[in-house]
């Protein structure tokens, strides 16, 4: 090895932390001298810098966790269903006569006490989608009671900056409209109406309605920790997940970003995707949402 | 895994769930898709629950899920002999937005460097991209990430400066852009 390698390697060395007291007492003294080592060392630690910035690479995403940790249970209770099936075949044994036990489907007992286990193990996914299923509910009859006039709003505007300040400290969560960024001569194909608090779980929903002509949309919004966007045909547009759904004569939109998850409730002679433009025509990109 | 007073093994429900985001980075740099890297990731779970009984006290736990994540896709490999690589997306879902959203540019810079970095390991070998993911990102020592490659020491060293000089190279845009944007911000 020459010296100039030795020199890089144990730049690296030191990156790395592999260099015993000693070594490092002995580099840190040759440092001083070497330009050489110093400015590897100083280029090799700003892609370490870099790098390091980065942590973690990719992070697992909730739903991956969820089935981890399903999948272990399941894993180290395999062997529960064996015994629950061993349990039912004694009680049996004990109320049944002997010849009546032949005749009896084993299987499938041992099938329906498998379901049993499994059924324990995902109530943490059957609860969360009832939770998805609830936010939806709550979006549907939130629109329904404003359509009936029993939800009037409570701040009449169509400036969004002026809806973003009325729900600052209303709510639990950092709510934002898109600005608007219409020009006058500009037509949008939504009017904001307004705005108003509606009680969801044990906390508040923020509900911004938009008009055009007889046509009324409502956009909730809440906290992701209480509502799930779930369920539905999902549609992945721009690296979010959108469901949509049709449900008691309406068109549901439901999706989370940035810690909140927002319902869209629209018509169904509106088509789902032109309730987009509520944000969207605000947005570059308003052209792929007009009649389709 | 932990020890009851009683010295007998307690298997929790999610042993060794603290790794997932290491091993999920790991699967991805190896497969380099979304759901074979998740399908993955559930596997070592699953395998390294039942082989826990085998886990001597003290043992490496962290090196070791890597070494079972590693084999079981190695094995997947042979079996198929290619591996299909499909290009990702949506991507900007795995940032965390919650420490940084009080400073929107600051954040928009962050993740666009992110982006890069991720995007420069990407585009390194197989060999590079795991090498790197070990050792700058899961810090793992060299001994370490020799046990999980089964290979010696040296190696390791020696892969880890050619990866290092190959991404720095594929790294010198994001580089310039960064310190730029860092020093808009600061101003
Ligand atoms: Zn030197």
């Amino acid at each position: 090895m020459n010296s100039d390698d030795e020199h890089s390697h144990n730049v690296s060395l030191h990156l790395d932390n592999e260099l015993s007291d000693q070594e490092l007492e002995d580099f840190r003294a040759h440092l001083a001298d070497c330009a050489d080592c110093k400015s590897q060392l100083e280029e090799e630690q700003a892609l370490a810098d870099l790098l390091h910035r980065s942590r973690p690479l990719y992070r697992a995403s909730d739903e991956l966790r969820a089935r981890v940790i399903a999948a272990q249970d399941v894993s180290v209770s395999g062997h529960v269903p064996e015994r629950l099936h061993r349990r039912v075949l004694r009680l049996l044994k004990q109320s049944m006569g002997p010849g009546e036990l032949t005749a009896f489907p084993w299987r499938a007992v041992a099938t329906i006490a498998f379901v049993f286990v499994l059924g324990m193990v995902f109530v943490p996914t059957i609860a969360r989608h009832a939770r998805a299923a609830s936010y939806v509910d709550t979006a549907l009859t939130t629109h329904r009671n404003y359509l009936d006039g029993k939800l009037p709003l409570e701040i009449n505007s169509e400036s969004p900056e002026e809806v973003t300040a009325w729900f600052a400290g209303k709510v639990p969560f950092d709510f934002r409209l898109p600005t608007s960024q219409l020009l006058p001569n500009d037509q949008p194909a939504y009017r904001q109406v307004g705005a108003r608090l509606v009680s969801y779980g044990n906390s508040y929903a923020a509900l911004v309605s938009f008009a055009m002509k007889n046509d009324r949309i409502s956009l909730l919004v809440a906290s992701s920790k209480s509502a799930e966007a779930y369920g539905g045909e999902e549609i992945v547009s721009r690296g979010l997940t959108f469901h949509y759904q049709t449900k008691g004569g309406f068109n549901v939109i439901t999706w989370t970003t940035h810690g909140l998850t927002y319902a869209l409730v629209s018509s169904l002679h509106t088509s789902a995707s032109r309730s987009c433009l509520v944000c969207h025509q605000n947005m570059a990109d308003k052209g792929e949402f007009r009649e389709q | 895994m932990s020890l009851t007073p009683e010295g007998s093994p307690v298997v929790e429900a999610a042993a060794g769930i603290e790794h997932i985001d290491g091993l999920f980075s790991y699967a991805l740099v190896l497969t380099r898709n979304r759901s074979e890297a998740e399908d993955l990731v559930q596997e070592t779970y699953v395998r390294a629950i039942r082989a826990m009984g085998s886990l001597r006290i003290g043992s490496n736990v962290k090196g070791w899920l890597f070494t079972i994540l590693r084999n079981i896709w190695f094995n997947q490999l042979r079996h198929r002999r290619t591996a299909k690589v499909v290009a990702m997306d949506g991507e900007e879902n795995a940032v965390d937005f919650a420490d940084t959203a009080k400073d929107p540019y600051a954040f928009y810079v962050s993740k666009m460097e992110h982006q890069q970095v991720r995007e420069a390991i990407q585009r390194l070998p197989a060999d590079f991209r795991e090498v790197i993911l070990l050792r700058e990102f899961e810090e793992l020592s060299y001994q370490e990430i020799a046990t999980i490659l089964d290979c010696p020491a040296g190696t390791v060293m020696s892969r880890l400066a050619r990866a290092r000089t190959k991404l720095r190279t594929l790294l010198s845009a994001a580089f310039k852009t960064s310190d730029f944007a860092r020093k808009e911000v600061m101003e």
